[in-house]
């Protein structure tokens, strides 16, 4: 598939505030964003136009339309190894992250203690209602996407892009602290304040600089892949039984239905965007190649690597795609949780909110057309779905009575499922919401492995 | 980026020395040379001082807090994560 999607664009998930009624601690809502459907504008360019991977960047429009056969060929050739490439490169990170919520919910008690539950009311009894907490948290997120795409609509970019850094902010710190707390609780290890402090600085605003700013594309991707981990066990954490449950089936099917009808919030917001041409505010994606404008490259660099390509960032060349090399420039997947401050607050994080932004979308590799590199194109996945993956993984090794063997099955079961999407990404070429099938799948191979009379003696 | 995470670090941020010392060594000192290369190389290299300076504070540091925790009595309780049992 040599098709370049021209006016690829991400959308960004609504923030969603948490607004809970006195006892609920923690909710989460969330939102996603569509992303861009470039699919539309590439289209334009015409079937025929079976451009080699040359052709990144190139508006369809440079190139004559030619329906050759030949060249249908090597494009579904093309498709083909274009998506076994980026399924990769999308496993690796979303292992990483549900790695990382396994060993620490294995490891570390905290994550599934119960004082969850105190965090309700307490005078209550903890299991009350768990549809109630769902339905709670499914409307504050689609409110949140609705004000996303207000704020989107109108431009006050201002306010979403603070809202993001604040977020990250909270996140990067504070959550990070908490998590060392108890890994060191755990293995008892002695730590003093003013090197736990120096830790988490450095953390915190490395990682903020990174995820906001510039930085190596692999520490990039390391600090969304933590943040996502982190984000997982507090929903792990703080979430009820069956809310949890609950939450990822609802969420599957909203996610669906916002991206895909044609009336739904998340696809408004991207309409918009391309209809204004622009990228989205800084997106909460992640991005397995990123192309990166560093103003110090000119253009008699010799040739480099796609990850450090370089050119002026403001000046993206017009060749390529417009909205895409802004966006991938500017594609600093933050991940925003943003807070809400509760008035009968206990220890800990109380509400959070996250902004996520759950699409897979393809994108150009964004290169000054002096450079000759191959195909280099990366897919981008929102970071709400990592946080859900990880969120279905962990609980599942958390409460499963098989065990090993359910949280195995629901890790497989997500990764077939992000494979059948990526694969649906790459026939259909539009955005498309990256968690039902997934969640799905491990939602069924969890309650199947579960009940399954497998015990090991 | 390099001449802003250079004197970035200096805000207690050896962290940031390390991202720029090793983000940047392969252009800095393997990559044949090219005009800014010679800036490159000297954020890098003050980018190493700093860091390895960092460090060698911060091994102290921890060397002499975690030998000597026990014996600090209140002072040792400056931490938060005691070992609870074990220390005789």
């Amino acid at each position: 598939m040599g098709q370049i999607l021209g006016d690829q664009q991400e959308t960004n998930v609504a923030p969603e505030p948490t607004e809970a009624p006195p006892e609920v601690t923690v909710n989460r809502a969330r939102s996603r964003g569509g992303s861009g459907a470039g699919g539309g504008g590439g289209g334009g360019g015409g079937g025929g136009n079976g451009s080699g991977p040359e052709q990144n960047g190139q508006p369809p429009a440079a190139r004559p339309a030619r329906v050759v056969e030949a060249e249908e060929d090597e494009d579904e050739e093309l498709t083909l190894k274009y998506g076994a490439k980026h399924v990769i490169m999308l496993f690796v990170p979303v292992t990483l992250c549900m790695v990382v919520v396994v060993a620490t919910i294995k490891s570390v008690s905290f994550y599934t203690q119960n004082d969850g539950q105190r965090l309700h009311s307490s005078t209550e009894s903890p299991q009350l209602h768990p549809e109630r907490y769902a339905t709670i948290m499914i409307t504050v997120i689609i409110v949140m996407t609705l004000v996303l795409v207000l704020l989107y609509k109108y431009r006050c970019y201002k306010v979403i892009q603070g809202w993001l850094f604040l977020s990250s902010l909270l996140l990067l710190f504070f959550f990070s602290y908490i998590y060392l707390k108890e890994v060191f609780k755990t293995y008892n290890l002695a730590m003093d304040y003013f090197t736990l402090a120096i830790i988490i600085w450095n953390f915190g605003v490395v990682g903020m600089m990174c995820i906001h700013w510039k930085g190596p594309l692999r520490l990039q991707q390391a600090y969304l892949i933590m943040i996502s981990a982190l984000m997982a066990l507090v929903f792990i954490k703080y979430l009820p039984e069956w809310t949890a449950w609950l939450i990822l089936a609802v969420i599957s099917v909203y996610d669906l239905l916002a991206v895909l009808c044609p009336k739904g919030p998340l696809r408004i917001l991207v309409e918009t965007a391309q209809e204004r041409n622009e990228p989205i505010f800084p997106a909460l994606i992640y991005s397995s190649t990123m192309v990166w404008l560093v103003n110090m490259a000119d253009t008699d660099r010799p040739k480099r690597n796609s990850t450090e390509a370089a050119s002026p960032q403001q000046e993206a060349p017009e060749a390529v795609a417009s909205p895409a090399p802004s966006s991938l420039s500017q594609d600093d997947g933050g991940f925003s949780p943003s807070w809400v401050n509760q008035q009968q607050h206990q220890l800990g994080p109380l509400q959070s909110t996250e902004q996520t932004r759950r699409e897979i979308q393809e994108m150009p590799s964004a290169r000054p057309p002096v450079e000759d590199d191959d195909e280099e194109r990366g897919v981008k996945l929102g970071l709400g779905d990592f946080i859900f993956y990880s969120m279905l993984v962990g609980k599942a090794s958390a409460t499963a009575s098989g065990d090993w063997n359910t949280t195995l099955a629901c890790f497989v079961a997500i990764l077939i499922g992000l494979c059948l999407t990526l694969l649906l990404l790459a026939i259909f070429k539009k955005a498309l919401p990256a968690l039902p099938i997934s969640i799905f799948f491990g939602l069924v191979f969890y309650f199947a492995t579960d009940n399954l009379p497998l015990r090991p003696a | 980026v390099y001449f802003i995470f250079f004197p970035g670090g200096f805000a207690f941020l050896p962290f940031l020395w390390l991202v720029n010392v090793v983000w940047f060594f392969r252009e800095a000192f393997i990559k044949p040379a090219y005009t800014e290369q010679l800036q490159i190389k000297t954020y890098v290299k003050r980018s190493a001082v700093g860091l390895l300076l960092w460090v060698a504070v911060l091994t102290t540091w921890i060397s002499i807090f975690q030998h000597f925790r026990a014996e600090w009595g209140a002072v040792g309780d400056y931490l938060s994560f005691t070992i609870p049992l074990g220390i005789p």
